[in-house]
């Protein structure tokens, strides 16, 4: 990441793609911490992810936040590598805690032949 | 000279797979209903898909996103779930019609017993879809789906009134009843302006990585394969009018579409109808199902893409069969495909404005698009078959049900 | 605090004048850090929820203002309070 340049947070990062150093889809920004509001500007200090993060997005997001199952994952700004389609990270999706429901579901078609990976 | 050879190539596997249960079942009742009156309705829903289609492949070209990326990123995630939840009920509705019209076609064919055959038919696309490349997939349905220009051959053996025909592509106000008419309008361009196309379109051209360069290419692709599908859909009307609505037959079952080629043409007439059916709704299956998956993996933010070891995109790969099976166990049911075909088109017209306003709304947005926004051209279409769209969202439902799914 | 806290929450000045909802927030992104430098602030109905006249789109209804954090006395769920006097620009 080179420059600064201005973003918005609604439109420019919240709901896109997390991709991981590999290039691994591993979720949606679900919402993003907010540190120091009170005193001074904001920083954006976490990307928010997984189903408990859809509390805050309408009402549909409650209802969806109380039946999905699965863990807050945090993860901190500073794993940010670039912003641009997607948000693109610094680690891998594993490393982060992030994906983990494909990680779980790997194991269910791994053992058919031709399933790679 | 390779690159001819691939546009063609192309253009003859969206000809052969424009055609789908939808297309099948209200052209021909259209046909058997009003005849000819009709036929002006196809070219409006090609253009249609033409200009969304285009859209969506810039928008997956330029901004490298899908149709479902962008519909949450721009509607936020409780609107986006909303539409995710509708676009889910909708898609598997079309998905279980194709499943259930490829098993009749199939019973057709073989005669064997009719559950059976489902579920071969549900094995073999799934086999297909895990062991073949997605390009030879495309390719194969594609090509045997071009046996149904058997009922271009038929309309014309059937020596329909030419010069009425060719009124029919005038729009007319019909002398019987309107909402009728109405119904059957709403019905062909539902059937012509599917979602589960825009979305299976979109996510195609992302994982075959399409830059800006690649727009024209696929602009003539998708301009010229669907114009040619288009002329499908016309036979089939054609056909119709010109056998059925003399005889006074209700084509309410499949077989009785392919007796629109059977008469004219005898028994190689049938066969080829029977193969063209089989393999155009084998192939819409597949695109659908793919569709169902795709919306919920590009939502969610899971990884996923055909063209790649399932084991590496493992929600979207167990979404794509899980939707399979439940279609299968629909089909079962004995539930007939035709009836649910309508309702399943009926219903997708009125999800149509949710899918395609995020579309209209990111072709826009220079933020995501840069030089490659919308033109005069494509704004001017778009919006105004945004409009078509919203009418006749709103008014599908009314009609279906004031016309009695179009029996008046 | 999070994003969505302050999504779409009225702005008011001190004195009492409405400016509109917080449409989005205003950052600078660098290597180091995602910064908030203002708040967008417009009308929020229907249509602007639905995308239409985000701010860098050709569809423009309604015009977005930005208003810079510093003149933000308090933020949070209930609403954001400016300064009075403070114009969107």
């Amino acid at each position: 990441m080179n420059r600064r340049r201005e973003i918005d947070l609604g439109l420019g990062i919240l709901d896109h793609q997390l991709v991981d150093v590999g290039g691994r889809r591993c979720g949606k920004v679900d919402d993003l911490e907010l540190e120091g509001v009170a005193d001074g500007p904001p920083t954006v200090s976490a990307i928010l992810c997984g189903p408990p993060a859809w509390q805050g997005r309408g009402r549909l997001g409650r209802l969806a936040a109380r039946l999905a199952r699965g863990r807050l994952v945090r993860v901190p700004w500073t794993e940010v590598e670039e912003v641009k389609a997607g948000v693109e990270l610094r680690r891998t999706a594993r490393e982060l805690r992030l994906g983990a429901g494909d990680e779980r579901a790997r194991s269910l078609i791994e053992w058919i032949p031709g399933a790679g990976g | 000279m390779k690159n001819l050879l691939g546009v063609a190539l192309g253009i003859l596997a969206a000809i052969g797979g424009f055609v789908d249960i939808g297309d099948l079942v209200f052209n021909v009742q259209a046909g058997a209903t009003f005849g000819y009156r009709l036929l002006w309705v196809v070219p409006v829903g090609v253009v249609g898909i033409i200009v969304y289609s285009e859209m969506c492949g810039r928008v997956a070209a330029v901004a490298e996103r899908s149709v479902f990326d962008a519909i949450r990123e721009r509607l936020g995630f409780s609107v986006g779930l909303g539409a995710l939840v509708a676009s889910q009920i909708v898609n598997f509705m079309t998905l279980a019609a194709e499943v259930g019209g490829l098993a009749i076609a199939l019973q057709l064919l073989a005669g064997l017993e009719f559950h059976l055959l489902a579920a071969v038919a549900v094995l073999a696309l799934g086999v297909v879809i895990w062991v073949l490349p997605f390009e030879w997939i495309e390719r194969l349905f594609g090509y045997m789906g071009l046996c149904l220009l058997v009922f271009a051959v038929a309309a014309i053996k059937l020596h329909p009134d030419w010069s009425a025909v060719a009124e029919g592509f005038v729009p007319r106000t019909p002398p019987s009843d309107v909402l009728v008419y109405g119904y059957f309008v709403v019905g062909l361009l539902g059937a012509a302006l599917t979602p589960y196309e825009v979305y299976f379109y979109s996510s195609g051209g992302i994982e075959e990585g399409w830059t800006p360069k690649d727009l024209g290419l696929n602009r003539a692709n998708a301009i010229i394969g669907y114009a040619l599908g288009g002329f499908l859909s016309l036979a089939l009307m054609i056909t119709a009018g010109a056998l059925f609505l003399p005889n006074g037959i209700d084509p309410e079952l499949l077989g009785t579409v392919a007796l629109g080629a059977e008469v004219p043409l005898g028994t190689v007439g049938l066969v080829l109808a029977l193969i063209g059916i089989t393999f155009a709704v084998g192939g819409a299956a597949i695109d659908t199902c793919f569709s169902g998956a795709y919306n919920l993996a590009q939502f969610f933010g899971w990884e996923w893409g055909k063209n790649r070891p399932p084991a590496t995109a493992p929600r979207f790969t167990i979404a794509w069969i899980v939707l399979l099976i439940l279609a299968l166990l629909v089909t079962m049911t004995g539930i007939d495909p035709v009836m649910l075909t309508e309702y399943a088109v009926i219903f997708s017209v009125v999800a149509l404005p949710l899918t395609y306003l995020p579309l209209l709304l990111v072709a826009n947005d220079r933020a995501y698009m840069g030089q490659h926004t919308n033109g005069r051209v494509a704004n001017a279409f778009g919006f105004v078959y945004f409009v078509v769209i919203l009418v006749v969202a709103l008014t599908a439902i009314p009609l279906m049900v004031l016309t009695n799914q179009g029996q008046g | 605090m999070r994003l969505s806290d302050l999504l779409g929450v009225p702005v008011r000045t001190e004195d009492g004048e409405s400016l509109g909802h917080v449409h989005d927030l205003r950052a600078e992104l660098s290597a180091r850090s995602l910064r908030v430098t203002g708040l967008v602030v417009g009308k929020v109905g229907l249509l602007e929820r639905l995308g239409i006249g985000a701010p860098q789109s050709e569809l423009r209804l309604s015009s977005h203002d930005v208003v810079p954090w510093s003149a933000v006395v308090r933020a949070d769920r209930r609403g954001v309070l400016v300064r009075p006097g403070t114009e969107p620009a």
